[in-house]
């Protein structure tokens, strides 16, 4: 028998290695592509004004978007604070104590369901559950939007990078006599640091650049924040407005802002790298 | 000594005429008990691993446990701490007396116990903290102590370990950072510290280099005067060189327990000489 002429084999195999490999490059394009073109538009937009002065009328020029940086920073840290330590627990109740129970499947379950949903559905939620009993858009409802969005991301990391620690330093730590409590706090957290650590920046990362949530609960203002119960300005609604503002000079700082939240999300991955590489080290 | 005839008087036991004298001078020879298992059975879900195991152990001697891969040492001498309870669905039943009170009974202090019986591991386990830390952790744990005391108590269990003087100048450094026989050394004055009265080994050589194993074997024969020492070995060579007594074990059973020096050159079951004389195994 005669063997089969290897061009037909030689074409498909051409055919599939460069079509993936265009797809790859596509992907990475598209990425080269956003960051670039935010950068070049966005750099001329920051100086110092921006982030240390109030928004101007459009067409007055100057001014900058100290209001929204800090509203950001404040929903950011209100969501940490809310979601870290109830994501750290049922974390720790799923790899530590949940063990095979149906109440740890359960759970786990429901935490990569509200990881896959929707961001707009969780603000509408905290609209319903904030903003319609208090009467008004609040920085509360907007720091517990984004705080829902933040917790799955919490707990799922907290049991992934507690699973890797091995069975034999907890059974070190409770052969000497360590309540369970202590074995987990001191000895598992300690092993397990640099992976809690990525994963609370990656879910800060996650939440930072969220607009949808905001849009129901925050919403916007122009004014710097005194307290989380009124509107909060933060960057995301703020790039959304200003962006669709028919202002040049606003766009130009949606541009800028829009620079910023790229950077900073950049740069807590970049971080979490680091992190993790230094683990390995 | 009715559970040492029934320990003898297995369904695989052979040379029984031997046993009655056997018997008797082995009570002598005991001496002083420091704990006494009897009918001790163990579950891993339904699978049982032991079968009516009855063991007693000498106060400040050496018993040491050989026997093939899987045929259930470290699973008998995991009762002893009952470290097994971290899993959920492993399980035991018997009795174990330790000096005078049964630990399986489950209103025994379970972390009381674990002090005064400690337990070495297969694999090194130095926590992620300096090595100073790592032997304090136990101590903080148990006792109340002024700084100065701590310190010293570190310094005299890891004198007692025989790594004092490997480590004295490094102890703010990561446990981990250390050879593996030095952890492992660090691991035994982790578990000296907090002053236990049993040590439990689950071959506490066979993850070390020979010149580092030797150490540890001279170093149990230092505290051998101190403490009863219970040692799991595959290595028969070392059971001889360290032990006053051995068990050895076959799948799940005691087949055989007597004065080290007894069973190494005149065993009474055809089972145990074929295992010593290296016919199986």
């Amino acid at each position: 028998m005669k063997p089969r002429p290897p061009t037909g084999r030689r074409l498909a195999n051409l055919v599939v290695s460069l079509s993936a490999g265009a797809s790859a490059l596509i992907g990475i394009v598209i990425l080269f592509w956003i960051t670039i073109i935010v950068v070049i538009r966005g750099f001329g937009a920051l100086n110092l004004a921006f982030f240390t002065q109030m928004p101007t009328p459009p067409g007055v020029g100057g001014g900058g978007l100290a209001n929204a940086i800090v509203g950001t920073l404040v929903l950011t840290m209100v969501a940490t604070l809310l979601a870290l330590p109830l994501g750290l627990l049922a974390g720790i109740y799923l790899a530590e104590f949940g063990g095979e129970a149906r109440a740890a499947d359960y759970s786990r379950f429901s935490a990569n369901v509200l990881m896959g949903m929707p961001s707009i559905i969780v603000g509408v939620f905290a609209y319903a559950m904030v903003v319609v009993p208090l009467g008004h858009f609040c920085g509360y409802a907007g720091g517990l939007a984004l705080a829902i969005l933040m917790l799955p991301v919490v707990t799922r990391t907290t049991e992934d990078m507690l699973r890797l620690v091995p069975n034999t330093l907890r059974e070190a730590a409770l052969a000497l006599g360590a309540p369970r409590w202590r074995v987990i706090l001191a000895v598992v957290f300690r092993a397990a640091k640099a992976g809690l650590i990525t994963g609370t920046l990656l879910a800060v990362a996650r939440v930072s650049g969220e607009t949808a949530p905001l849009l129901f609960t925050a919403l916007n203002s122009p004014y710097m924040m005194t307290s989380l119960g009124q509107p909060t300005p933060n960057l995301p609604v703020t790039i959304f407005n200003y962006a669709m503002s028919p202002y040049p000079d606003w766009q130009q700082k949606a541009w800028g802002a829009s620079l910023l939240i790229t950077g900073g999300v950049l740069a807590l991955t970049l971080l979490t790298r680091y992190i993790l590489g230094e683990r390995k080290r | 000594m009715k559970s040492l005839s029934a320990t003898l008087a297995l369904p695989i036991t052979a040379g029984l005429d031997e046993t009655k004298a056997t018997e008797d001078t082995l009570t002598a020879t005991l001496g002083d008990l420091k704990i006494i298992a009897s009918q001790l059975n163990f579950f891993y879900g339904d699978q049982q691993a032991l079968f009516d195991n009855n063991l007693e152990i000498a106060r400040n001697r050496v018993t040491a446990i050989i026997g093939p891969s899987g045929c259930g040492k470290s699973t008998h001498i995991r009762i002893y701490n009952r470290i097994y309870e971290l899993y959920h669905d492993q399980r035991a039943s018997g009795q174990i007396i330790l000096d005078g009170q049964n630990i399986l009974d489950p209103s025994y202090d379970v972390m009381e116990l674990r002090r005064k019986v400690g337990m070495i591991f297969q694999k090194p386990t130095p926590f992620p903290m300096s090595v100073f830390d790592n032997v304090a952790y136990g101590l903080k744990m148990h006792y109340r102590l002024r700084r100065g005391e701590l310190a010293d108590r570190v310094e005299e269990a890891l004198s007692r370990a025989a790594i004092w003087d490997e480590v004295k100048d490094v102890l703010r450094n990561p446990g981990t950072a250390l050879s593996g026989g030095q952890q492992q050394r660090l691991c035994i004055a982790r578990a000296l510290a907090v002053e236990p009265e049993v040590l439990l080994m689950d071959e506490p050589t066979s993850a070390i280099d020979p010149i580092a194993s030797s150490r540890i074997e001279k170093l149990i024969n230092d505290l051998r005067s101190t403490y009863t020492i219970v040692i799991v070995t595959h290595n028969l060579q070392q059971a001889a060189r360290v032990s006053d007594f051995t068990a050895f074990f076959y799948q799940g059973h005691i087949v055989e327990f007597g004065p080290t020096q007894k069973i190494f050159t005149n065993p009474v079951n055809e089972q145990t000489e074929a295992y010593i004389t290296g016919r199986f195994g």
